[in-house]
């Protein structure tokens, strides 16, 4: 069993796997068919709740995968600012293992396929990919605005 | 202490079974001998200076951790024995609703193979998928 302690240099050789033997596409593909298929617990909370229910979704697997951050939630915006992000935490400690390059691309295809069918803009700002630093800003679609 | 979410065995369940669907079964096998060669080149490295007991300690660290139930035991210094009991990935998997890919503990298998090739060990492993339990053996090759 490869352990969800191990995941991560797992998910990152996957990762570079598939571009070196399918190509850059053949990755892309694996990142939207895995927000489909396996990100259904953030889905039915943004379908729900909204902004609320992202910071729930937040709340709740960035406790577990630890790190450090600043998660904000207001009418109009969903914001975290991501200070050390566990999962490049892990791949920076990990020295015997060459990271894939665009590690951190992955959180942007992913979240924002599930995020924006809502009616919401969701930017990722990748600010340091080796510190892992980062914000995903989340906020209302013009039209949709206002309604919290 | 290392973070344990265990929902990222749906993750590595899902990208098995994407490599398995698009590119075939041989695709899956050389992904999983590259993360063994590349992730576990540390354990390799512990279980050709130390032996068995590097093995013995990395299980009983991880399935530890992920809350298996489970039991390590050795009927002589060259076989090492894991049997799980509850494996905690197919369980969690199942309880959270994710989909478990049909060959998902091939990934065990191919995993330990590679280890235990390049270390000079030889492994097998016995698994009912269905109902999250297997029987993992490790045994020093004759010669090394």
């Amino acid at each position: 069993m490869i352990s969800c302690t191990e995941f991560i240099m797992a998910y990152s050789e996957l990762f570079a796997f598939l571009e070196e033997r399918h190509g850059k596409d053949a990755l892309i593909r694996f990142w939207e068919g895995l927000s489909d298929e396996f990100l259904h617990n953030l889905r039915e909370l943004v379908a729900e709740k909204g902004l609320a229910g992202m910071h729930e979704y937040w709340s709740h697997t960035l406790t577990e995968e630890g790190g450090e951050h600043a998660m904000t939630l207001a009418d109009e915006e969903f914001r975290i600012e991501m200070h050390r992000c566990p999962s490049v935490a892990v791949l920076r400690r990990s020295r015997h293992l060459k990271p894939y390059a665009d590690y951190c691309e992955h959180c942007t295809v992913l979240y924002r396929r599930v995020i924006e069918p809502f009616g919401f803009k969701c930017e990722t700002i990748i600010h340091d990919p080796v510190e892992g630093r980062c914000t995903l800003r989340v906020t209302p679609l013009p039209e949709n605005a206002g309604g919290g | 202490m290392a973070n344990v979410h265990k929902d990222f065995h749906g993750c590595l369940s899902y990208g098995l079974k994407f490599l398995a669907e698009n590119y075939g079964p041989a695709e899956v096998e050389a992904y999983l001998r590259r993360v063994a060669r590349n992730v576990y080149s540390p354990l390799i490295e512990s279980l050709r200076e130390r032996g068995l007991p590097a093995l013995r300690d990395h299980w009983n660290n991880i399935m530890s951790l992920e809350g298996a139930e489970f039991d390590l035991h050795s009927a002589n210094d060259d076989v090492l024995v894991l049997e799980v009991r509850r494996c905690p990935a197919v369980h969690h998997m199942r309880e959270r609703g994710y989909e478990v890919w049909d060959q998902f503990c091939e990934s065990t298998r191919i995993v330990n193979d590679e280890i235990c090739r390049r270390a000079g060990y030889s492994s097998s492993t016995e698994y009912d998928q269905q109902n999250g339990r297997c029987v993992q053996r490790f045994r020093k090759e004759a010669g090394r």
